[in-house]
């Protein structure tokens, strides 16, 4: 995952599967439904604890649903997605939020609706010029 | 218990697959870094 690693990041995978169904898994490949060649960590909550903890158990079901939690070098939540089953997650909108997490950290700005890296953030002091500039 | 974005993320130490590998991973080895900690139903499906 080079465009995590460019970033400073990193990915890890939790479901409720024990870990040899993770290896199994790992080991199937893509045209079979395998994930082969996958490089990030699973890890295997067969308790559930994390998953409660994180809140998104379903527990009539036993299984988690799509929970992301970006979580940053200090260990603190800075943002959560939670997709109710059908729906998959988006890398790119992942690595949208890291982008604007760390332009705040390193710059101090904040970043409106829609920012994308090379986009003009906000400077809190000079929030009034951006809006002259952007509003439409 | 849930977890709310300006709190600290609940530290946890989980046996796992990594790089093939049976290991445990903890949340602390990841400080210093950012970390996309997602959760899915079930291994075969998608993610």
């Amino acid at each position: 995952m080079p465009e995590f690693e460019q970033r400073n990041s990193a990915v890890v995978g939790v479901s409720t599967d024990s870990k040899f169904s993770h290896k199994a898994w790992l080991q199937t490949p893509r045209k079979k439904g395998g994930i082969e060649g996958c490089k990030y960590p699973l890890l295997a909550d067969f308790t559930k604890k994390l998953s409660a903890d994180y809140g998104v158990l379903q527990e009539a079901s036993g299984i988690a649903v799509r929970g992301l939690f970006l979580i940053n070098p200090e260990g603190v939540v800075d943002a959560i997605q939670v997709n109710n089953l059908p729906i998959g997650r988006n890398v790119d909108e992942v690595l949208r939020l890291l982008d604007a997490f760390q332009e705040h950290q390193k710059n101090g700005v904040v970043c409106p609706i829609g920012w994308a890296k090379g986009k003009e953030a906000i400077k809190p002091a000079e929030a009034a010029a951006w809006f002259e500039k952007h509003a439409k | 218990m849930s977890v709310r974005v300006g709190e600290k993320a609940p530290e946890f130490t989980l046996d796992g697959v990594v790089k093939g590998d049976f290991k445990s991973v903890a949340l602390k080895d990841y400080r210093g870094k950012w970390l996309g900690l997602f959760f899915y139903p079930l291994d075969f499906t998608f993610v």
